[in-house]
């Protein structure tokens, strides 16, 4: 008996690479823009910004990664990937060339909260290479299409050092767009570098966003998240207001296989954007 | 609903016809324990046992299989299986943990195929248990050793005869296929069954359990934890004979040239099961991965989908090599 | 037995209350009927729950690498706790070989030598015993009384009750005793390696059968692994993904890989604890095998595993008149 590919979960989705960008100095991070094989699925993959898809590479196995592309993006899907050097995924993702095959399994997951950005003035906040969703949902909300459904834009991004800076093309565009207010950093500067010097916690204390009528938006390592929260909540933004997006270890990514439960939620399936007052609920506010 | 009895001699003749089209399996004595075997003769069958040592969840959700090959235009998914099965002999308890399994792998969303399949090929006549172990305690949990959810039929032993009740209209079309087989029950046959499930079901030792999933919210408290859990030794076994546990992994695979990707059975107790490729690991310590599995199965799952997914067959009590019983830590925790 | 289950308590209570240990690992009473399980005491005043009977079985050494790892939270120096354990002479043999393989700090540990009669297996006495055994009482002979699960009592002989390891040991009596327990104790077995004998008796294409007939049983649940003191590597080779040697499914040579595998990193290592066979859900013939593989050390190496402080284990030594008759050429 055949199976109808669409109705079998756990199979993924054929997708050429169209295109690699490095995105880095450390040249350990990659942009994909992956195509769909068939018309089909291209069509079929509706997604909303925050949510993520399983990548595979035949053989090797699969990883969850977040959407980097904007969902108006309708010819391509992007994901930014770094390469763990103890990742067999990523390691494998980063050998293939432009013209290869991968598998796309998804979307997955829940997204950042639009309904409740709606009407209201957004602050991102974020470092490093957890900036890929937020880059999709800046994409999403500058478009013209959007831009009037959000209140103001603040964005607080930054990296260790220049070279690490993804998407710097976009970043640079941005600076010099009306509707969002860009502040980029980086820990240090290097030879030529004109732009901002701190980290995101302390540039997010200089710059102050308000909190009144805003939401929050916060991806980072761990240690950000912790010193960055803290600083929110005192300029007034409250736990509900305050989003980020959660990571595990996944392996179905369809809220069976229960690896990635937090507290008894699934990344994959409730998350992976929850909120402060839902992680605070689940594990004491660890990240 | 009907209702017949079945001599031990003409079960053989069942074996037999059902064989014809399809599979039966049933309780085979291995020397070492019984297991859930095809058979193609009544005398193979021995009716006077506890449980199986492995729960009946590997037969709809293997240990591992391979799922999916890879070729160069996509994948493939591996033809599914065909052709009738007929389980017999298991427990009222372990044919409870399917109708909870059917919650995470036949939701609405993503219905697994495999274990669908399996599940609409299956007829599952039950058997009612005589003498529970004393380290059973479904009636705790919305179990009984006469049970009926989630069965086709429900066989209880009275001796010569076994006494057959359909369950649902796959159990009731199964009797009707096999009509000349089973003959109508006496009133002294039917009483008969009464006497003995009552019997059983007073043996049964009982465990609070009630409190259970609210307490073990309030007990997230890592220490404690480390404490009631000081001499598990991460081993796996209470999950791989848990008749619920279904945490799984996928896995891409070269073999032969082939790549496939193979879904098998994994566990929480595992150090290595959330463990990132950045070296992160949320759940270092072995208290931190009891507790979890302790939430999840009294917690968690009760919150996701209204069930404790436990149904007290006590096979994790028997077989823990460092005696971590389940009962204790229910009672501790819900102290 | 009631007179060594004092004595063991009263050391414990000694090194706890003077100090010289912070947990004395040992035996508490079970849930079930002929079972004690591992207890962890840190207090003088709760020494008195420890047991000990014809059912401590477990090797507690299993719990000294957990115990004396360095947790992640501390950084810079640390000091390991002080640990005493009620030792068997498997215990015992156990703890010297991770003693020797760096696990355990000699200076932290203290062995309370525990004499032993051999412990007994609870499904060899149901096995003998036709049905659950409910009581199990060692008679002065060496015979038990034991009580079954529908009221009838009978007597078993020593052979019928006693674990297969036990009746097998040729080293009941801790070789280290920090602190001595009196009490008698069995012999060593007469008969050396007698399982190892008559499966070398066996053609190789028998052996060979026997083992895929064992190995077929198994789950992949990794409990003998997880329970054998000897294991204690942070990532067993069988789930590494770089290289990943052996794959998630069922195909036959990933299982034979793991066993293998398994079997001959614990050559030279294993004290026949039995942990792997009692942990084992599908009952698998493990010791089988890695008795063998102790014989095979003995007579190429003339090495004990466990015996001695002071020899290296063999296959992390070289003389140069090592013996090499195992080679062969290809």
């Amino acid at each position: 008996m055949s199976m109808c590919a669409s109705a079998n979960p756990y199979l993924a989705k054929p997708v050429t690479i169209e295109k690699i960008t490095v995105e880095n100095a450390a040249r350990d991070l990659k942009t994909f823009r992956l195509a769909f094989c068939s018309r089909a699925d291209r069509e079929a993959f509706k997604f909303d910004c925050g949510q993520f898809a399983m990548l595979s590479v035949g053989g090797a196995g699969e990883s969850p990664i977040g959407i980097a592309s904007s969902p108006l993006d309708a010819d391509y899907v992007e994901f930014t990937v770094k390469r763990y050097s103890t990742g067999v995924v990523s390691t494998a993702l980063h050998a293939m060339e432009e013209g290869e095959r991968l598998g796309l399994r998804g979307p997955y997951g829940n997204s950042y909260p639009l309904a409740a950005m709606e009407g209201r003035n957004v602050v991102i906040v974020s470092g490093g290479f957890a900036f890929t969703t937020l880059r999709s949902t800046i994409r999403y909300m500058l478009d013209g299409r959007n831009r009037s459904r959000f209140g103001s834009i603040t964005t607080i991004y930054g990296a260790r050092s220049p070279g690490e800076l993804l998407y710097k093309d976009e970043l640079k565009a941005w600076q010099d767009v009306d509707g969002i207010d860009m502040h980029v950093t980086v820990d240090k500067g290097e030879a030529g570098w004109t732009g901002r010097e701190g980290f995101v916690p302390t540039v997010l204390g200089e710059v102050k966003p308000s909190s009144a009528n805003a939401v929050a938006l916060v991806c980072g390592p761990p240690i950000m998240l912790k010193f960055t929260i803290k600083p929110l909540l005192d300029t007034g933004f409250v736990p509900e207001t305050i989003f980020t997006s959660l990571e595990r270890r996944m392996s179905c990514g369809i809220g069976k296989c229960g690896r990635c439960d937090i507290g008894g939620k699934y990344v994959c399936r409730d998350g992976p954007v929850f909120s402060f007052k839902q992680i605070q609920e689940l594990t004491g506010g660890q990240f | 609903m009907a209702l017949g009895v079945i001599s031990k001699e003409h079960l053989g003749k069942l074996i037999a016809a059902v064989s014809r089209t399809g599979r039966f399996l049933g309780p085979v004595d291995k020397g070492d324990g019984v297991c859930l075997t095809q058979v193609s003769a009544g005398d193979m069958l021995a009716l006077d046992y506890v449980n199986f040592i492995l729960p009946p969840k590997r037969m709809f959700f293997p240990r591992s299989e391979v799922i999916a090959t890879h070729g160069s235009d996509g994948m493939t998914a591996t033809p599914l299986p065909e052709g009738r099965v007929v389980l017999f002999g298991i427990r009222p308890c372990d044919v409870l943990s399917l109708v909870y399994l059917d919650k995470v792998f036949l939701d609405e969303k993503y219905a697994d195929p495999y274990y669908r399949s399996r599940r609409d090929n299956a007829v599952i006549i039950s058997l009612a248990c005589r003498q529970p172990a004393p380290t059973c305690f479904c009636t705790s949990i919305k179990g009984s050793p006469a049970g009926k959810a989630g069965a086709d039929i429900l066989a209880v032993d009275i001796g010569d005869v076994l006494l057959l009740e359909s369950v649902t209209a796959t159990g009731e079309a199964f009797m009707a296929e096999y009509g000349k087989l089973l003959d109508k029950p006496s009133a002294e046959q039917v009483s008969s069954r009464q006497a003995q499930v009552a019997a059983a079901d007073a043996k049964m030792a009982r465990v609070s359990i009630d409190q259970a999933t609210a307490k073990l919210r309030a007990r997230f408290d890592a220490a404690a934890w480390d404490e009631l859990t000081a001499r598990c030794l991460g081993c796996g076994v209470c999950t791989f004979l848990c008749p619920t546990c279904h945490c799984f992994g996928l896995y891409d695979e070269q073999v032969g040239g082939q790549n496939r990707r193979v879904r098998a059975q994994d566990a929480c107790a595992f150090p290595a099961f959330t463990l990132e490729a950045s070296g992160h690991n949320p759940r270092t310590r072995q208290g931190m991965r009891m507790r979890h599995r302790m939430m999840h199965k009294f917690c968690y799952t009760a919150e996701s989908f209204g069930e404790i997914f436990c149904v007290g067959c006590g096979r994790c009590i028997r077989s823990c090599p460092a005696n971590l019983d389940i009962r204790e830590t229910l009672t501790e925790v819900s102290k | 037995m009631h007179d060594m289950e004092t004595k063991l308590r009263k050391a414990a209570k000694d090194l706890l209350e003077s100090g010289k240990v912070e947990t004395v690992v040992g035996f508490q009473n079970g849930s079930l009927p002929l079972r004690t399980r591992p207890h962890f005491v840190r207090d003088a005043s709760v020494a008195d729950t420890l047991v000990w009977n014809r059912f401590c079985t477990n090797n507690l050494a299993a719990y000294l690498p957990r115990l004396f790892e360095k947790p992640a939270s501390v950084r810079g120096q640390w000091s390991p706790p002080k640990i005493a354990v009620a030792a068997k002479g498997c215990d015992a043999r156990s703890i010297i070989g991770l003693i020797k393989e760096h696990q355990v700090p000699r200076g932290s540990v203290v062995i309370i030598a525990m004499p032993c009669q051999g412990m007994v297996d609870p499904r060899k006495a149901d096995a003998a015993a036709g049905e659950a055994v409910t009581d199990c009482h060692a008679g002065a002979d060496g015979a038990f009384e034991v009580t079954t699960v529908s009221g009838r009592t009978r007597t078993l002989q020593r052979d019928q009750v006693v674990a297969e390891a036990c009746l097998g040991c040729l080293h009941p009596a801790p070789a280290i005793a920090d602190v001595k327990v009196e009490g008698p104790s069995q012999a060593p077995a007469a008969e050396r390696f007698a399982r190892a004998r008559e499966f070398e008796a066996m053609a190789p294409a028998q052996r060979w059968e026997l083992f895929l007939k064992e190995i077929a049983k198994c789950i992949r649940c990794y409990a003998c692994r997880q329970a054998c003191p000897n294991c204690y590597c942070k990532s067993c080779f069988i789930e590494q993904s770089k290289p990943n040697w052996a794959g998630a499914g069922d195909d036959p040579s990933d299982l034979l890989l793991f066993h293998i595998g398994r079997m001959f990193h614990q050559a030279g290592r294993c004290v026949e604890c039995d942990a792997c066979v009692r942990a084992c859900p599908m009952h698998i013939d493990l010791r089988l095998f890695t008795q063998k593989l102790v014989k095979d050390v003995e007579e190429l190496f003339g090495y004990v595993p466990g015996a001695s402080l002071d020899d290296m284990p063999p296959l992390c030594a070289f003389q140069s008149d090592d013996s090499e008759s195992f080679i062969t050429h290809p």
